[in-house]
């Protein structure tokens, strides 16, 4: 027994002179499990559009440029750029140190400016489906100078252009067909990228298994594995957390948040993604086309109500279109309060008189509307805020349809058919200035996004202008008038930007979470010796 | 006219005997919970038909979210949106009676009018009504309903159409089989011979003489089967849809907050769709063994 416990000690101090000689290796190695709420269709970063597949990029692709914390465009596959006085060219320097991906025992291929205006003409080929091309329209041509050196021209000078440069490069040589890219391709299943991990394999339960690429050219990340498990359900997730199936979950459903925030085991830490929620009106609606109407119902609303009821206070409320952690977001604007006598008030300006059955009608005709919900994986919430919504309009006399359909459906008739009185629904932005696509008359028809029909000439010239400026000040004060103004005239009643909030265990050190794009200082996470065990 | 009727079973007088040795007892308590079920059913339908509720099912209190059972006169708390739980349960019962009535009759119908054929004539018809019943049959049913939902809305109607028209072939089959059985017995050939017309014998002798109990026993099995789809479609969010209470979506909103510790949103529905589908079951294998004189041993 005694000769026992000498081994051990023995045994434990052999283990700490290793540890002690492995210094500079104590961080390397390890595997973080990260719960995400589905699985993607695609992995690639041209087709796919989702949210849960755009983390996974972030670990297997690379821009040209990165943003850092403090949101300044920092160089990433370009180690330095020089921009035309113009402001028309961009012409960007390559990182001769950069390979692909490479199983073990391949040889990497090397990263070369081929591959950078290969993406390009990818993204901007008529048949391949993505979102990101009208975000590039402002780019005229590329060209190939040499091997390490690309040259972008732009149609027009673009505030800010620089940091949209941060679209991933794929590999000229892995696609298999070299012209356009659908969801057929191979490469969308098996993506080859530069990034710090690796696609080893996806398991037969969907989880996604991403190694350490060790021919990083910011360095060998420190953790050895990130493994994507899917969970159909988000309560699981969180059971999945505190019973250490997983390491961390990226986005955690408000109802959870209390019960995390109690146990020691984990940390929570917010992050602020630029999204709102807000109910839209179909202006085709001659009912919903009077501003007073409009107004109407976003002061028969408790926001402050529904926020602390329903996300337990995890949000801000919002007064207008731009997402709060924007620059262009106007504090200056107050967000609409709680008045249903107001809400009464105005729709008796617009000539409507509570009817025997209690709804305000006007020339016979009832204030009734349909509100369209797409029935959603995770529709808790959005379910209270929709029968919340219901009642509130019902007090002042608002009848209110609250009208479930599948979420194809759903789109189709929000999008295309523009089929509906009042939708609920939120905008996720990476690019928080930017809100032409919403509300710019030239934007409406069939799959864009001004699917409200909203039509305002003071709107659209404003747009324009703060499109065109290059001053940024100027611009500020422009999406400032911007912001008072759609304020006022409510196409939209904006309701509240979220927190999100990301768990993941204390084993896990020097973590960073960006508010959009989540992973890109994964490289950087890690977890000590000590505490790796599987 | 005299009656010709011929028991499917060998003639053993069992009608002097007392009722409980008559039937077996096991089958008796069967038939008289599933009776009570389905009093209990129609208590609560009618109930919510004319308004005798303690409260108002649809009337949110943000006050009183997730109440549990006993505050402030919710005797079985209160749901996500501070709903009574209790009146809610009372009126989910209408979202299953007169669609799950539909999606009945739309199988006995159907299965009436594919077996008859196929047992009194089988040949080349029964081979035929075979493969109609096998393709219908060969259609996954939730596959189905989630295109008509697509198709359409997700509507408790549509839903119990569907599960109607699916139902179709295991009730002409149950039918056909049982005439088949019949027609062994050469009664059928007997009244035929004694000149009765075929209308006579199929709708009188075979149907209402022969099928009734099992016309009954599938419908009852019926309504306990599509409560249960009901349930499984809420699950998935394409069930009755909210405001309106059915107890499957009661159970699916409220399944989302079980873990939390708040258990009665989702467990007083839950029990509710337990009880009633047992007694509904129970009720109709129960009338199966009486009725069809299938006495447990």
């Amino acid at each position: 027994m005694k000769q026992g416990v000498v081994i051990l000690m023995l045994a434990a101090g052999l283990l700490t002179a290793i540890t002690a000689a492995q210094a500079e290796d104590s961080r390397r190695g390890g595997v973080l499990n990260y719960g995400e709420y589905g699985r993607p269709a695609t992995l690639d970063p041209i087709t796919s559009n989702e949210m849960i597949a755009l983390r996974i990029s972030e670990l297997l692709f690379n821009g040209l440029v990165g943003i850092n914390e403090r949101q300044d465009v920092v160089p990433e596959l370009a180690q330095s750029w020089d921009i035309a006085k113009d402001g028309m060219t961009y012409t960007f320097h390559l990182r001769k140190d950069v390979t692909w991906h490479a199983k073990p025992g391949e040889t990497p291929m090397p990263f070369t400016a081929s591959d950078v205006v290969f993406t390009y003409n990818i993204m901007m080929n008529p048949k391949t489906i993505t979102p990101l091309k009208v975000r590039y329209e402002f780019i005229d041509k590329v060209e190939k100078i040499d091997d390490y050196t690309v040259r972008f021209t732009l149609k027009r000078p673009v505030l800010n252009a620089l940091a949209k440069f941060s679209f991933k490069i794929i590999p000229k040589f892995a696609l298999k067909n070299p012209l356009y890219l659908t969801r057929d391709d191979p490469f969308v299943q098996q993506p080859i990228g530069t990034g710090p991990y690796r696609l080893s394999k996806i398991t037969e339960d969907h989880e996604i298994v991403m190694v350490a690429n060790e021919h990083y050219f910011k360095g060998r990340p420190n953790i050895d594995e990130f493994v994507a498990k899917p969970f159909a359900d988000q309560n699981i997730l969180t059971q999945a957390l505190t019973f250490n199936a997983i390491d961390m979950i990226v986005l955690v459903n408000p109802r959870s948040i209390a019960e995390l925030q109690g146990d020691k085991r984990f940390i929570l830490q917010p992050y602020n993604a630029l999204s709102y929620s807000f109910f839209g009106y179909n202006l085709r609606n001659p009912l919903l086309a009077d501003k007073r109407v409009r107004q109407a119902f976003g002061y028969a609303l408790n926001r402050e109500e529904m926020l602390s009821s329903f996300f337990n206070n995890q949000g801000t409320i919002i007064s207008g279109p731009f997402a709060p952690g924007s620059w262009a977001y106007n504090l200056d604007v107050k967000p609409m309060p709680y008045d249903p006598k107001k809400a009464i008030a105005l729709l008796g300006d617009a000539g409507f008189k509570r009817g025997s059955d209690g709804i305000m009608q006007k020339d016979g005709k009832k204030l009734q509307m349909t509100l369209l919900v797409p029935i959603e994986k995770e529709s808790e919430s959005t379910k209270r805020v929709v029968l919340a919504f219901q009642n509130y309009l019902k007090n002042v006399g608002v009848g209110i349809k609250v009208e479930f359909k599948e979420w194809q459906a759903w789109k189709e008739d929000v999008f295309n058919e523009h089929h509906f009185d009042i939708v609920l629904a939120s905008w996720v932005f990476d690019d928080s200035a930017d809100i032409s696509s919403l509300f710019h008359s030239a934007e409406i028809g069939p799959w864009r996004n001004n699917f409200i029909g909203y039509s305002n000439p003071e709107v659209d010239s404003l747009i324009v202008e703060s499109k065109l400026t290059l001053d940024y000040e100027k611009r500020r004060t422009i999406n400032r008038k911007l912001h008072a103004l759609l304020a006022e005239e409510a196409p939209y009643t904006f309701l509240w930007t979220l927190t999100n909030y990301s768990a993941y265990h204390k084993k896990i050190h020097h973590v960073q979470i960006h508010p959009y794009k989540f992973f890109p200082f994964a490289n950087e996470w890690y977890i000590p010796l000590n505490q790796q065990k599987r | 006219m005299k009656k010709y009727i011929q028991t499917t079973v060998d003639v053993v007088d069992y009608s002097s005997l007392p009722l409980v040795q008559k039937y077996a007892l096991a089958d008796l308590l069967y038939v008289a919970y599933g009776l009570l079920i389905v009093m209990l059913v129609l208590v609560s339908y009618f109930a919510g038909m004319f308004d005798m509720l303690p409260h108002d099912p649809q009337q949110i209190n943000m006050d009183l979210l997730m109440s549990p059972p006993g505050t402030d006169g919710h005797l079985l708390g209160t749901d996500f949106m501070g709903r009574d739980i209790l009146s809610r349960l009372i009126v989910g019962i209408q979202a299953y009676f007169l669609p799950g009535m539909l999606a009945i009759s739309i199988a006995l119908a159907g299965g009436v009018i594919l077996g008859v054929p196929a047992g009194y004539w089988g040949g080349r018809i029964a081979t035929c009504i075979t493969y109609i019943s096998n393709l219908v049959d060969s259609f996954p049913r939730m596959v189905l309903i989630l295109l008509v939902i697509a198709a359409f809305k997700p509507d408790i109607y549509y839903i119990m159409i569907v599960m109607g028209i699916t139902g179709v072939p295991a009730v002409a089959t149950a039918i056909s089989n049982k005439i088949y059985f019949l027609s062994q017995k050469n009664f059928i050939e007997a009244a035929r011979a004694l000149g009765l017309r075929r209308r006579v014998i199929i709708f009188k002798h075979i149907l209402w003489y022969n099928c009734r109990a099992l016309l009954i026993i599938q419908a009852t099995l019926g309504m306990g089967e599509a409560i249960l789809l009901e349930t499984s479609l809420s699950y998935l969010g394409f069930g009755v849809q909210e405001p309106v209470p059915s107890w499957g979506n009661m159970v699916q909103s409220g399944a989302n907050y079980f873990l939390q510790g708040n258990f009665w949103p989702s467990t007083a529905p839950a029990l509710a769709i337990l009880f009633t589908i047992l007694g509904f079951n129970l009720l109709g294998d129960g009338l199966n063994n009486i009725l069809e004189d299938r006495r447990g041993k």
